[in-house]
This record gives C-alpha cells, sequence and structure tokens, in this order.
C-alpha cells in the first residue's frame, strides 16, 4: 500500500464491507470507516536511541435499526476484520432494547472539500534520516550554555489516510501527510531544574531542525535563577502563543463543540449573537485552510470539512456539530466529525464512536507585539510561557480552571524582571476572553490543531 | 499464536538481532455509556495484532502489525532488526541486558473470577449501568447531567522472546461509575462522582459497598452536598488528603519521576537519589502488579510486556528512595533487579517503563486521629487527574473536599487545584490511616509520550501532609 493508491484502496474495501454489512439486513443503515497511517518516529534522549515503524491500520462500522445504533471496530482493515465489526455492531443493534432518541440517521451523501497540501518529500523520509535531523538538534543545543544538560529530540513522519461508506449512498476518502521534530531541553543549576521545547511541525515542507536546539536551550536556562513570587493576589498575565493556544483550545475548543452545547452543559449554549469576549477577539475553525494539520476533503463520517467561524470581534458567531449533535440543535453538521479524544484523532480513531472535534482553531492577530504587551504593563504582571500543569483538566460546564505555570516571568513596569518560581493561576476562562487587555501579532501554528497570539488578560487569581 | 511468534524471533536472530521479543494480543474492550435517558455510546473493540521488538548492541529497533499473516509477522521483524542496526550508530547511550532463565507461564496466573463479562450479555450490563443512573438521579438535585459508564477489557496476550520464554495470560478490567452535574442557584455547576474499576469479575457489583445502587447514591448525594459547598480559600494549608488523591500523588508525582528511562537519561531530579532521605518516615511508596486484589482492588498483571514477572516492588521506605521502576535494560545499566515495569498500551507500541499499581502504604491512625491532626486546614477528596513536570511540580484536581477547624469539618469546598513539589511535600507527611484501598479501572488511564490511555493501579490510605498550595480565589 503506497501514498498514490491508498485512497482508492480504501474506497475499494469499503465499498465492498459496505455491501457485505448491508446484505445483513436490508432495511438497517450501516457505516464503514477504515483508516491507514504509516509512521515512522525516532528520537534520541541523552544517547538512548528510539526508533518506530509500522503501519496503523483499523477499521470501524456502526448500524441503526431504527433509533437502536451498534458500534465495534478492530484493527486490519482485511475484508474478514470489517465482517467481524459489520456483524458485532450489527448484532448490537439487534439485541439492545435501548434507543438513542437523538439518532436521526448517518450522514446523508454530498460533496467533498479539499485536501490540504502534502509535500511528496516527506514520503522519502526514513530512520536514518530522522535520527540524523535528531543529531542536528542536540549538536546544536549542546552548543549553547553547559547548564543545558538533559536534551532530547524527536522527528516523525507520517502519511495515511481514511473513507467512509455508508446506505445513504456516501463513498469518500481522504488521504493527508506531515511531518515534525521536536527539541527538550532541561536547563540545570543546583537543585533548580527549568524545561523549554521548540517544535516544527508541517505538511508542506520537509521540517527545518535549524534554530530548535538553540532556541529550546536558551529558553531553558534563561528561566534558572527563578525568583519566588510571594503574593496572593489578582493581576494581568500574558499568555505567549503556546499557552494562548492551549488556553483557547481548553476552553472554546471544548465549550463551543455539538455535545455540551445539545446538553446544555456548555455555558454558551444559549449565547449566539451575545457579545462573550473583548471585541478585539475573533475565532474561527478552518477545516479547509491549505496548511492546516487537521485539512481534510471529508470528517470523520464522510461530511465536507469547511470554515466556520465562532466568535467575531467578540460576538459568538457559531458552534460546531457532526451529523448526530448538529440534527439535535436543529442545524447542518459543520464537517467537524472527529473519531477519537485529540486532535485529529490521535494514532487509532477508528476505535472511537463519532463526536465532535475542532478542525484547526485560529485566533485572529492583533496588533500588539509582544514588546508592546510587555511595556503595556503599569504595575505587576506574570508573563507564561510553555505547557501550564492542569490546563486540560477544565470544567467545560464552569470555565473554571487552576493551572500551575513552571515556565513564567515577572513582568513589572513594562518590563521582564526575572523568572519566578512555579504561580498558580486561577479563574474563570470566559471571564478572561472579557478580560482581554492586548492580542499579540505572532501567530504560531500549533501541533495540536490550533494556531493563535498572545493573550494578555486582566483579572486571574495568582498565589506565587 | 506462538509457534509465528517463535518463527519471527528465529528470523530477527538470523538477521543480526542479538535479543527478540515477540508479542501477541486480542483484546475485546467494551464500552457503555448512558448519558441522562440517552445510550449515548454502545461499543464493542476488537485489538489484534503483534509487535516486535529487537535488540543489536543495547539498542532497540520497533515494529508492528494489524496483521498476524505470517508474511507481515516477517516484514516486522525484519524492519525491527534494520531500525535496531541503523539505530545503533547514534546511539550514545546503549543499554544492553543478560540474557535470562526462560519463563514459562502457569494457568494460575490469570486471576480467576466468578461472573467473566464475556459470559454475560448485554442487557446484564446496561442494567448495571440503568440501576446506577437512576439511584444517582434520586438522590441527586437540581440534576442538569447524569453520565452513567461500563467498560470491559479482557483477552489475551502472549511473548515469545531469545531467552526461550513462552508467556500466555488473560488481562481483564472491568469498571462502572457515573458522574452527576447539578447546577446551583447562582448558575454554577457542580459534580458528585463515584465508581469502582479494577481486576473483578462482574460479581464485585453485588457486594454491598459496590453495588450499581451503592455507587448511584453516593455520587447523586454527592452532587446535592456540593450545591451548598463553598469555594476553597486560596494560599497553603494543612492537608488531609484521601486515599484516591493520595494515590493520583504516588502516581503522577512520584511514580513518574522513579520510572528509569528518566533516570539513565538524567530526566528525572530522582537520579543518583538511591539511599537519599526524600521524605518522612510517614512515607513509604510501593509499585507492583501482583497486588492482592480481593483485599485493596486495584489491577492485576503477572507478567509486564519484556515478559518479565511483576513483584513487589519498594520504591521508597520511611522516606529513603530504594529503588526505581525498571526494564530490562535500565535494571542492568542501574544496577539493580528486573521489575516487571515494562509495558506498552497496546501491540502498536513499544514497551517502556510505566508503573503498575502505584501506592503509599497505610500508616496506623483512625480517620478521627487523621482529622485531629490535620486540626485546621483541607479534607481533599477524590481526583479529576492531574499533571507532572520534570522537576517534580505537580497539580491535582480534587473533585469535592471539607474545610476542618480544630479536627472538626465545618463545612463542603467544592473542587480545587492542589499544587506543590512532591520532593518537598514527601517532607511533610505527617501521618496516614490505618486503611488501604486501590482503584484502577477502564477509563481514564495513564498517559506517557503518546501511549495513552493504559490501565494502572492506585491508592494509599488517607495522608496528612502540612503546606500543601490549595487554588481557588484569591481575596
Amino acid at each position: 500500500m503506497d501514498y498514490d493508491s491508498l485512497k482508492d484502496e480504501l474506497l475499494s474495501i469499503a465499498d465492498t464491507g459496505l455491501k457485505y454489512a448491508a446484505s445483513l439486513d436490508k432495511s438497517a443503515e450501516f457505516e464503514v470507516f477504515l483508516f491507514v497511517q504509516s509512521d515512522i518516529e525516532a528520537g534520541i534522549n541523552q544517547g538512548v536511541v528510539t526508533a518506530k515503524d509500522g503501519i496503523v491500520m483499523g477499521n470501524a462500522v456502526r448500524a441503526a435499526r431504527g433509533k437502536k445504533v451498534g458500534f465495534a471496530c478492530g484493527s486490519g482493515i482485511d475484508a474478514e476484520r470489517v465482517r467481524l465489526s459489520a456483524d458485532e455492531a450489527f448484532g448490537i443493534a439487534n439485541s439492545i432494547d435501548v434507543e438513542d432518541e437523538r439518532f436521526e440517521g448517518f450522514c446523508d451523501s454530498g460533496a467533498s472539500g479539499k485536501e490540504g497540501n502534502f509535500a511528496k518529500e516527506i514520503l522519502e523520509l526514513g530512520t536514518e534520516e530522522l535520527l540524523r535531523s535528531c543529531e542536528e538538534i542536540i549538536k546544536e543545543a549542546q552548543s549553547v550554555d553547559e547548564r543545558a544538560k538533559i536534551i532530547s529530540a524527536d522527528a516523525s513522519a507520517s502519511w495515511g489516510g481514511y473513507a467512509v461508506a455508508n446506505t445513504r449512498g456516501l463513498l469518500l476518502g481522504t488521504s493527508y501527510g506531515d511531518n515534525g521534530c521536536s527539541a527538550n531541553v532541561q536547563a540545570i543549576e543546583g537543585d533548580e531544574r527549568k524545561g523549554a521545547f521548540e517544535f516544527d511541525v508541517t505538511r508542506e515542507r520537509v521540517f527545518e531542525t535549524s534554530g530548535l536546539g538553540k532556541k529550546a536551550a536558551e529558553e531553558a536556562v534563561a528561566l534558572l535563577g527563578a525568583k519566588k513570587l510571594d503574593l496572593t493576589t489578582k493581576m494581568q498575565t500574558i499568555w505567549t502563543p503556546v499557552p494562548a493556544s492551549l488556553y483557547v483550545m481548553s476552553s472554546l475548543g471544548q465549550s463551543v463543540l455539538g455535545q455540551p452545547v445539545v446538553e446544555g452543559i456548555s455555558p454558551l449554549c444559549d449565547r449566539i449573537g451575545d457579545r462573550i469576549a473583548h471585541e478585539g477577539l475573533t475565532v474561527v475553525d478552518d477545516g479547509q485552510k491549505p496548511s492546516g494539520l487537521g485539512t481534510n476533503a471529508i470528517d470523520h463520517e464522510g461530511n465536507a470539512q469547511r470554515r466556520n467561524p465562532i466568535i467575531e470581534k467578540g460576538v459568538l458567531k457559531g458552534f460546531l456539530f457532526n451529523t448526530y449533535f448538529g440534527r439535535a440543535f436543529g442545524v447542518d453538521s459543520t464537517g467537524n466529525c472527529g473519531r477519537g479524544s485529540s486532535p485529529f484523532g490521535g494514532s487509532t480513531p477508528y476505535e472511537s464512536t463519532p463526536g465532535v472535534a475542532p478542525k484547526w482553531f485560529e485566533v485572529s492577530p492583533g496588533k500588539s507585539s509582544e514588546e508592546d504587551l510587555i511595556s503595556s504593563v503599569d504595575e505587576k504582571a506574570i508573563m507564561v510561557k510553555g505547557f501550564p500543569l492542569g490546563i486540560f483538566h477544565t470544567n467545560v460546564s464552569t470555565g473554571e480552571f487552576s493551572i500551575v505555570a513552571g515556565e513564567a516571568y515577572l513582568v513589572e513596569k513594562g518590563e521582564v524582571k526575572h523568572p519566578v518560581q512555579p504561580v498558580s493561576i486561577a479563574g474563570s476562562f470566559y471571564d478572561g476572553f472579557k478580560n482581554l487587555t492586548g492580542i499579540g501579532n505572532d501567530v504560531l501554528p500549533m501541533p495540536w490543531g490550533v494556531e493563535s497570539p498572545a493573550l494578555a488578560i486582566d483579572g486571574f487569581s495568582i498565589v506565587g | 499464536m506462538f509457534d509465528e511468534l517463535q518463527r519471527s524471533v528465529e528470523a530477527a536472530e538470523k538477521m543480526g538481532a542479538e535479543f527478540v521479543e515477540a508479542r501477541f494480543e486480542d483484546l475485546t474492550l467494551r464500552t457503555l455509556e448512558r448519558t441522562d435517558d440517552i445510550w449515548k455510546d454502545i461499543q464493542i473493540k476488537s485489538r489484534m495484532g503483534i509487535a516486535i521488538t529487537s535488540y543489536v548492541e543495547g539498542v532497540t529497533g520497533f515494529s508492528f502489525s494489524a496483521s498476524t499473516k505470517t508474511s507481515d509477522i516477517l516484514v516486522a521483524a525484519e524492519k525491527s532488526v534494520k531500525m535496531a542496526k541503523a539505530s545503533s550508530s547514534a546511539a550514545k547511550l546503549k543499554l544492553p541486558f543478560e540474557d535470562g532463565d526462560p519463563i514459562e507461564s502457569k494457568s494460575s496466573d490469570t486471576l480467576s473470577v466468578k461472573i467473566h463479562p464475556r459470559d454475560q450479555d448485554l442487557g446484564y450490563k446496561t442494567d448495571l449501568v440503568n440501576r446506577m443512573v437512576e439511584t444517582a438521579r434520586e438522590h441527586g438535585e437540581s440534576i442538569r447531567n447524569i453520565r452513567g459508564l461500563y467498560g470491559e477489557l479482557y483477552g489475551t496476550k502472549q511473548l515469545v522472546n531469545s531467552d526461550g520464554s513462552k508467556i500466555d495470560w488473560q488481562f481483564l478490567v472491568t469498571d462502572l461509575r457515573v458522574s452527576v452535574t447539578s447546577m446551583t442557584q447562582s448558575g454554577a455547576m457542580v459534580r458528585g462522582a463515584d465508581g469502582k474499576g479494577g481486576t473483578h469479575g462482574l460479581e464485585i457489583f453485588s457486594e454491598d459497598e459496590t453495588t450499581p445502587e451503592a455507587i448511584g447514591e453516593a455520587a447523586g448525594s454527592r452532587s446535592k452536598e456540593q450545591l451548598k459547598a463553598k469555594a476553597c480559600p486560596a494560599g497553603k494549608f494543612r492537608s488531609l488528603i484521601e486515599n484516591r488523591l493520595v494515590g493520583v500523588l504516588a502516581h503522577e508525582s512520584f511514580g513518574h519521576l522513579s520510572e528509569a528511562d528518566f533516570i539513565v537519561t538524567g530526566g528525572s531530579p530522582l537520579t543518583e537519589k538511591l539511599g537519599t532521605t526524600l521524605g518522612t518516615e510517614h512515607a513509604t511508596i510501593y509499585d507492583g502488579g501482583n497486588v492482592d486484589i480481593d483485599k485493596y482492588g486495584g489491577l492485576w498483571l503477572p507478567y509486564d510486556d519484556q515478559g518479565i514477572p511483576t513483584s513487589i516492588t519498594t520504591v521508597l521506605k520511611e522516606g529513603v528512595l530504594k529503588h526505581y521502576l525498571h526494564n530490562r535494560g535500565t535494571a542492568a545499566k542501574v544496577g539493580q533487579d528486573v521489575t516487571g515495569n515494562a509495558r506498552a498500551v497496546t501491540f502498536a507500541y513499544p514497551p517502556i517503563c510505566r508503573m503498575t499499581n502505584t501506592y503509599f502504604a497505610p500508616g496506623d491512625l483512625t480517620e478521627e486521629e487523621a482529622l485531629e491532626l490535620l486540626d485546621t486546614g483541607v479534607y481533599a477528596i477524590q481526583s479529576m487527574g492531574g499533571q507532572v513536570q520534570g522537576d517534580g511540580s505537580f497539580l491535582f484536581k480534587a473533585i469535592r473536599g471539607y474545610w476542618v477547624e480544630r479536627g472538626q469539618i465545618q463545612y463542603p469546598i467544592r473542587e480545587v487545584a492542589l499544587s506543590g513539589n512532591i520532593l518537598e511535600l514527601l517532607s511533610k507527611v505527617e501521618g496516614g490511616t490505618k486503611e488501604l484501598k486501590l482503584s484502577s479501572g477502564y477509563f481514564g488511564g495513564c498517559g506517557k509520550g503518546d501511549q495513552f490511555p493504559l490501565p494502572t493501579g492506585l491508592g494509599g490510605p488517607m495522608l496528612v501532609i502540612d503546606g500543601v498550595t490549595f487554588g481557588g480565589e484569591a481575596g
């Protein structure tokens, strides 16, 4: 199986699998999902090398008799494995006495969207090239400062595709690929340890290692000498693009999804048209951006992916739906069906039932540079970098969060003063969007399905 | 599959591998999810495939296949050897190990249960969830949402390696849990939750404390109590940490730091700290796959995914660091015994250093004595998970708790985040209760790198700890 023939092969197997499933009961509905992804990964961590090369393959079948729905999936895509899933799914739909009242059938057949860009040079990458890239990153990081002691580098290349067929006449597929590399550095001085990471992930070219190791090492070393903040108060926070993107994904990235909206758990569920954020905030989910890592011709149930406005100048414009939750809300799907919990479905999306997932969240840039955001601080602020602890342990219904920022600096009277020991930041995500005091102009695309500029927010509780 | 696995081991050895392990798994996973009156999910997964790790000069290459055809298995074997050879020159730190004696599994390695989920139909399991959800509804108030879950994971795990080991056993995890979300008069959402998971037959749901009705009642009444709960004050307080949250502390903060892949690379602050006093005499932490499930609960794991029999490892004894959690290569490098901690989340991943059941040892206090010792502070209960960084910083969410003054519970408090650094915290453990409780489950699980969710067990007694930072609202 190779990249060029993958989609056609998947469509053919899906079609055959669907014909078998449909033969089980002409009055039932069936849907077949097939997934294939080749992954080559290599990493060097303090001289220890890991390498992995394999092809993930899996199938999933949904069967529906009226409002009784069964789901079964399995590893492998050969005809026998697909038949096993079809039999199991039909067995569930046939034997249960419980109905899903909201279920109105599978996705209707329609046109396909566009696939994202893909640089075919990525297909040429093998274990040896990936390891060489890791060595380059490490060499660069080692040259920065002897306190940059624990250094690891990873590189990966993957390509794959999926196809969906259902008894409403839908038979569509898509293929994709990307590659990336990352540098992780821990700087150590005495008992103090500080970490930083840098990455490059793209589908449009072969990844670039240059500068990653150096930047990660410099960031990690700069965090050494952290002082205790020794304050419990409310103050401004500046979230650089990495934590800002996580802030957006762990709040809006969850609360605008069909399930919490339909179930009334999302506090945004009845706020369409309302001003819910500072007027400078515009957020779009774009499933068709050619460079977006989540861009595909179809989503995980066969709807064409598209561009969906979420917030426009602070006003809530829309939610994201798959077919199931769209119908329950009385609207069309927005092409946001996703299988699997992590962005883009993780390594085995076929093992999950169709849910709703963002495809590529874009937060529009503002006008302020990072220096502007810093210089606009009159009194004190905390500047957050890296991955704050606990950012994804957030309750979508309350929006309340409490995180620990390990990579943080004190900003005072318009200047970055010094790194601070881990500080706890708590508040409400939703209040935070209203209390934006600045939006950066430095948009950075992230591997977790979002691109965001830096955000400056007032009013969170800080415990240092 | 033994013959196929054996052939792949021999093929990889012929191509130049010094040691080979070939695994096969054929697992069934079933998930039932009811939200309010709707069955959101009724699904079954079949996870079958092979995995091959080749070792050349202490360097590994890993490949896998969802196909069990002989030709595909041999392709995986070839890829794994080629990768190991290609990686060898780039590896500056190699982790070779000596061959061991062949190990052959016994039928008694599989824990026997009275009611295996394989033998019960779907109706039996939906009934468990229905009874739990209905009881939760009866005991809750101002309910906005009830989510009931049932999960089961069972099947065959086999392994053959260059030692001549032949291992074959049956994995089993079952789980029943419920979460109730209620809305306060001011519009805030609060939660109550309960559940029971681990290596148990379905007979566990007939025992008094873990019937679907008991689980539902606990979750419903907790969400009701949360309607009156206040926000936890922010700052540093003395605390009494309940069993499950203690387990999260043992697992997330200390357990990960003791995984020996982080030790050999120097990535963990526990590197070169063997024999060092890190905590008080009340801080003892174990990790082991063959715990007494009937007595304490937890997860039954007789072998790891390198074919090493599990045991109980004393990681921290009365505050002193004693042992790391190893795979074959790290144990040889550090000069310690293998511990049976090489685990892979599925056949598509290589075994890496992971935990099994990680828990604090019990102390000698009753709950009343623990509250007295706490005096004034936060009694933090249950967990929604947590996270840790390489330096030992952690953040966990407690689902609920109480504010305690002079040993007396004053009022319930809402969901709250606890944070700190584990290495500081261990030196502030003042005592533990007598009762040891372990839990595990099908839902959630441990993540490391991209290997998620791996079922693990965790727990402990209740611990009194001085000076935990609680998030919440600054004044």
